[in-house]
């Protein structure tokens, strides 16, 4: 056989070897990262391992089902913030065919005509990657001209929209509302932050605390008196929670001791949680530290599945299809994975409620500053300690000022809510960022003025130097909002 | 007239329509027939809306207000936009028809006219205060739509399009053309 005959058998076979390893790793199972064709924007690289979560299009389906069936694992995890957010840009607006002829322009029926995955060269914040002055393409004729219809808008160019609106949330935005909360002072006369008040001021009936005496655990449990102490001076305690609560969640709590022995479980999972914090739970796996246990993850692959597919024998024996399985993807985030800055001595423990709130303790004002500070280690984050907003935290912490006016990391990044009378806490730390601007309604206008607010959030320097001094910067949304609503040439 | 199977649209158009469909023979029932149905029922519920809750509970009984903005007012919702939701909900669940509020004179200009059908539509309802039955191609599709004039049947309607800042018309008496009820089903 000649030199160029042993090349061309052996290129062949390669590249006939090749096809294979990418057919079984695409069709059968395997870790597919080596494929990915590009990098995963931030968040979403916590799911590389789990490419079904977002293709779950059936393989070499046409291109309208597969963004179709893309588009609804958008929805799974996003759907529910874009419905709070009373999208400006609903989808289930667009699906009209009354909309058809935006359809051409910029599809809003689809989450990647802004936001195409694994174009890390084209992305910018909040995974957009559809060209900056996007809302030319509809803004900019007709009755929908903006610069025609809004005197203030002429002469703007479409690169500047997104300075002053969001495509999805304007609920601090919208015009009416500027006009309402023209004129407020950068600072209220009594600065307190409502729900953190109503939330720390909230305590668990008296009749319901337990001591040390009331809780069944194994012996060599209650010998760690650490343990048994932060417990007894926890809110847990002081509600009636037990040790056996968590850890033998399927004992009655009066049940005997034998059997809270028998079912005791020394690192109760998430789910235990969920029994009582059900909110809580739901929205950690909806952020960046607990998406790894949302509920729509896809499960890994099965190998036999994809083995009958393709024709095959499915009925290998067990140790050859273990070796065709996909690796399991992680249950939990890691402070080493985070894509954003990182203390070196971060906790490499896997990312659970324990790891803020520890288990026992159960801390809530540990969780809402010192836990954050453990892993992030970004300007904002070293900039919190010395700032206005930390001497406050300090103050209330020493009983100093009024529950409610101190204002930690939680305040802003981990939102309190009030649903049928009950203050809950938003554990998705991204609901209130992507854009900042989500942030006004909820935290800063308890304190600040709108005006105010929304200069500090536009102005990058202020914000990573955690509100250290004044803006420098000015939004001119409230003064164009009142010119139109009272035009100089009203006569009012 | 060309027909569709009504089986089709027996999902979301509620109870009374699923009754029509499963009477309705497998011929099919003829596009205009099925738009009236299904104007006939979200029109009847916005009234319901209308007297029952709105007017009742804002005029009648200053209980509540009604408010553009009845998240942050803590309001009851307009009746346009219980008709828009209702509407939008529809078009998250089926593409087998959809239906939308329109008007030549929008206070919201997403609402005005956005297609030539839907303009000669318009302009046929305010002029004759009957409907207009008619084709068009979308999106490569082609579908028939219906629009039925939408009368102002209410103080609350009338004050609140008179009022707003952004409204082109500020003249509307009870009993005018506001706008149009706008059907459309996509055609076999």
């Amino acid at each position: 056989m000649s030199r160029n005959a042993v090349i061309a058998t052996l290129s062949t076979v390669g590249t006939l070897v090749a096809v294979g390893v990418v057919v079984v790793l695409m069709m059968v199972g395997g870790d597919r990262r080596a494929l990915l064709i590009g990098a995963t924007t931030d968040a979403h690289h916590q799911l590389e391992l789990s490419c079904e979560t977002c293709h779950a299009a059936p393989a070499f389906a046409d291109p309208e089902t597969a963004k179709s069936e893309l588009n609804k694992t958008c929805q799974n995890c996003h759907e529910d913030a874009l419905d709070d957010a009373d999208d400006s840009h609903s989808r289930k607006r667009f699906r009209s065919p009354r909309m058809a002829a935006y359809w051409e322009k910029v599809d809003a029926r689809y989450c990647t005509s802004c936001h195409v995955e694994h174009r890390p060269d084209i992305t910018r914040a909040s995974a957009v990657t559809v060209a900056m002055d996007f809302c030319v393409a509809c803004h900019s004729e007709g009755e929908q001209d903006i610069r025609t219809t809004r005197p203030s808008h002429e002469g703007l160019s479409f690169d500047t929209c997104a300075g002053c609106h969001n495509y999805h949330d304007n609920r601090a935005l919208y015009e009416d509302f500027l006009v309402r909360h023209a004129g407020q002072p950068w600072l209220k006369p009594e600065p307190v932050h409502a729900l953190s008040a109503q939330y720390r001021a909230w305590k668990p009936p008296e009749e319901s605390a337990v001591g040390p005496g009331g809780t069944m655990a194994p012996a060599a449990a209650l010998a760690d008196s650490t343990i048994v102490a932060h417990w007894a001076g926890s809110g847990h305690a002081a509600a009636g929670v037990t040790c056996a609560s968590c850890h033998a969640p399927d004992v009655a709590d009066d049940g005997p001791q034998r059997d809270v022995e028998a079912a005791w479980i020394d690192a109760p999972s998430t789910s235990v949680c969920r029994d009582c914090h059900r909110q809580e739970v739901r929205t950690f796996a909806l952020g960046r530290h607990g998406m790894r246990q949302h509920p729509e993850l896809a499960e890994p692959r099965e190998p036999g599945q994809g083995l009958a597919k393709l024709g095959l024998d499915a009925t290998l024996p067990e140790t050859i299809l273990a070796s065709l399985s996909d690796p399991a993807p992680p249950t939990h985030m890691h402070a080493a994975e985070a894509r954003l800055p990182m203390r070196t001595d971060a906790p490499t423990e896997p990312l659970n409620c324990g790891t803020c709130h520890d288990s026992h303790a159960v801390d809530i004002e540990h969780a809402a500053v010192a836990a954050c500070a453990a892993c992030h280690d970004d300007a904002h984050t070293q900039a919190y300690f010395g700032s206005p907003h930390h001497a406050l935290w300090l103050k209330e912490q020493a009983g100093e000022a009024a529950l409610g006016t101190g204002v930690s990391c939680a305040t802003c990044h981990m939102v309190k809510g009030k649903r049928r009378g009950k203050v809950t806490t938003n554990h998705n730390q991204n609901d209130s960022l992507r854009p900042n601007e989500k942030m006004i309604r909820p935290v800063c206008l308890d304190c600040h003025g709108l005006a105010f607010s929304l200069d500090s959030l536009a102005d990058t320097d202020l914000v990573s130097r955690n509100f250290t001094g004044r803006p420098a910067v000015h939004v001119e949304s409230i003064e164009w909002a009142i010119q139109r609503a009272e035009p100089p040439d009203a006569g009012r | 007239m060309k027909r569709k199977s009504l089986k089709r649209l027996a999902f979301g158009l509620g109870a009374a329509l699923t009754l029509t469909a499963t009477a309705a023979d497998d011929a099919g029932v003829p596009y205009p027939q099925v738009t009236d149905m299904i104007y006939q029922v979200v029109s009847a519920d916005r009234s319901v809306y209308t007297r029952l809750v709105v007017e009742r509970l804002t005029i009648d009984e200053e209980a509540i207000t009604a408010s553009e903005h009845f998240e942050d007012d803590v309001a009851l919702p307009l009746p346009a936009q219980m008709f828009r939701f209702g509407a939008e909900l529809v078009a998250d669940e089926t593409e087998d028809f959809s239906y939308s509020l329109l008007s030549l004179h929008p206070i919201n200009k997403k609402n005005g006219p956005g297609t030539d059908l839907e303009q000669q539509g318009l302009q046929h309802a305010l002029d004759n205060e009957e409907k207009f039955y008619g084709e068009e191609e979308l999106g490569g599709q082609r579908y028939f739509t219906a629009v039925y004039p939408d009368f102002a049947v209410s103080e609350a309607c009338v004050d609140c399009h008179n009022d707003h800042k952004d409204s082109p018309r500020t003249d509307i008496e009870l009993g005018d053309v506001m706008g149009g009820v706008v059907i459309r089903i996509p055609m076999d």
